[in-house]
């Protein structure tokens, strides 16, 4: 069967643009004999997101992005895409920015909202997460961590010349360890030699133990009535410290009472008003005899010789 | 003064008749009887029969574009999706388009250059002018619309095949299983990417087929003059097809 050009180079277009259409879908990882439903969505940072990102929803690809331009509006970023038709994005579901821009794998994320909710209609809107660039958050914060990176490779610095020098040829650890290799070659050698006399110490132990268990089996009633005496006396030595604890309790309460100034031995250590009157009238005394020296007859005038006597 | 004919007015007259004939060209599109069942002998010459060799010269592409990206990139450290995302973008910006102009710059724009050199030569073209009709209109406008319709549809054929063969040989070639190859081609995929093939496909069929109905219509010399035609057809075309790759690159891209 002979066909026209005309039908040739028609089929050969048809077939063509059929191959293109759904290879394009193909790539795009879209279902390649359904329809997508059109979302727009907005962004505070785009973070490196370009027409032709996929678009995920849980992980799974679910459409591409179609648009990225700012809104002049609002300065944020306005994002249109459009998703597979068959899957429903409720209202409430949220969009957000993952990946890496530096890696060419940014992506477009999607938390969907209550399955309950409606489903947001063609050219509907979704929320976008406050998102930010992640390559400019490295860049403000990069003086920083290379601080720190300074300062731990300085540590880490330190550490290998201090272990360096722990572990030279002159150092403290390789002097204890050559001396600890030469005690435990002298010790080998040690053993080495006395070997005969450290099995004869060990059967002289053995023997000694055997006579032990023999002395223990034959005189294993003396040993319980000598165990049971002793038992006896701890008893009686509990009871005596029962005593002494009570005496001692005593004794605190008595130091207590004397320390709070109760009784009259506490008062006499505590209240200085005895003592005061104590002095005062040993001073006048001390007064009246010196005044009895120096003028006896004052007291005396009155009195007879024979009265006194 | 030689130079300055040599480096000024000669390209200056050529550039001149060239855009002369593509006006006068565009002037009789709309007398579609001159050429209307010209340009579907002209699409099945320029397209369906160069549709073998395309297909063949793309599916080699592609396969060996796959070897070579897993000779050089696969390593432990690289995943293997990465000769999708080689293989395919490749494909689709850059191989369908500019490995089929090549191939038609030799096969059709040769053989439109020594059609109307030998038309020329042999005074064809001529008669056609004195019988009435618009050579123009006749000759070139069929071939220029053939080419700038059927290079697209090559682009897509060279393309899928393309695709399609490197993937067949990283497969069975042992060099990445199916699944990571497309997801390293959706990977990278971007949508615009196989719309600047088309359109990069539509502008080299138009140079080519201009440039080289020009060369052929403007012959001289006899059969020495077509000779050098069909051999300035080919090599001008991939000169000013390299060009208007960088051009599209820099402006579209």
């Amino acid at each position: 069967m002979k066909y026209s050009n005309e039908i040739k180079v028609g089929a050969t277009i048809i077939i063509a643009t059929v191959i293109f259409i759904l290879g394009v879908r193909y790539f795009e990882d879209l279902p390649l004999f359904r329809g997508t439903h059109q979302l727009e969505t907005e962004l505070s940072n785009a973070a490196g997101l370009i027409p032709g990102n996929v678009v995920r929803v849980n992980g799974v690809v679910v459409g591409s992005v179609d648009a990225v331009r700012i809104n002049p509006q609002t300065n944020g970023v306005r994002v249109g895409f459009h998703v597979d038709s068959g899957l429903p994005i409720p209202e409430g579901s949220r969009t957000m920015v993952s990946g890496f821009d530096a890696l060419g794998v940014v992506r477009l994320d999607i938390a969907l909202g209550p399955a309950d909710n409606p489903r947001i209609p063609e050219g509907g809107f979704v929320e976008g997460r406050v998102t930010t660039d992640l390559v400019a958050e490295l860049t403000d914060r990069a003086p920083l961590l290379f601080d720190q990176v300074d300062e731990i490779v300085g540590n880490v610095n330190a550490v290998l010349g201090d272990s360096r020098v722990l572990l030279g040829s002159d150092s403290d650890l390789q002097g204890a360890l050559l001396s600890a290799r030469r005690s435990m070659t002298t010790m080998d050698n040690l053993l080495r030699t006395q070997q005969a006399n450290i099995a004869s110490a060990i059967e002289n132990v053995n023997g000694a133990s055997g006579s032990f268990n023999t002395f223990m089996e034959g005189n294993a009633d003396s040993l319980a009535a000598a165990v049971s005496g002793l038992n006896a006396t701890m008893a009686q030595l509990e009871s005596t410290l029962d005593g002494l604890d009570g005496t001692t309790a005593a004794i605190d309460e008595l130091l207590g009472k004397l320390n709070r100034g109760e009784g009259t031995l506490g008062l006499l250590l505590n209240d200085e008003t005895m003592y005061h009157r104590t002095d005062s009238l040993l001073t006048s005394l001390q007064a009246l005899i010196d005044d009895f020296q120096v003028n006896p007859g004052k007291y005396l005038k009155e009195m007879r010789l024979v009265d006194l006597f | 003064m030689p130079l300055v004919r040599t480096l000024l007015v000669e390209p200056a007259g050529s550039v001149g008749r060239y855009a002369l004939l593509l006006w006068k060209a565009f002037a009789t599109l709309g007398d579609m009887k001159s050429y209307r069942k010209n340009i579907f002998d002209q699409m099945v010459h320029v397209g369906l029969e160069s549709m073998p060799i395309v297909a063949l010269a793309a599916a080699f592409s592609g396969a060996v574009t796959t070897v070579q990206a897993a000779y050089q990139l696969v390593s432990p450290l690289i995943p293997t999706s990465i000769i999708g995302s080689i293989v395919v973008p490749s494909m689709i910006l850059e191989l369908g388009a500019v490995l089929t102009g090549f191939i038609l710059a030799g096969r059709v724009g040769a053989r439109i250059a020594a059609e109307l050199g030998t038309m020329r030569v042999t005074e064809q073209i001529d008669a056609l002018e004195a019988m009435g009709l618009n050579s123009v209109g006749y000759l070139i406008v069929p071939r220029v619309l053939a080419g700038v319709f059927m290079f697209p549809v090559l682009y897509v054929v060279a393309s899928f095949v393309g695709i399609t063969g490197g993937m067949a040989v990283g497969v069975f070639g042992g060099f990445v299983p199916l699944g990571e190859f497309v997801a390293g081609a959706r990977e990278f995929f971007q949508p615009f990417d196989p719309v600047f093939g088309l359109i990069k496909s539509l502008v080299f069929g138009f140079t080519i087929t201009s440039i080289s109905c020009y060369k052929g219509y403007f012959t001289k010399g006899g059969a020495e003059g077509v000779g050098r035609a069909t051999t300035e057809a080919a090599v001008m075309s991939c000169v000013y097809l390299l060009v208007a790759d960088l051009f599209l690159a820099v402006t579209l891209l």
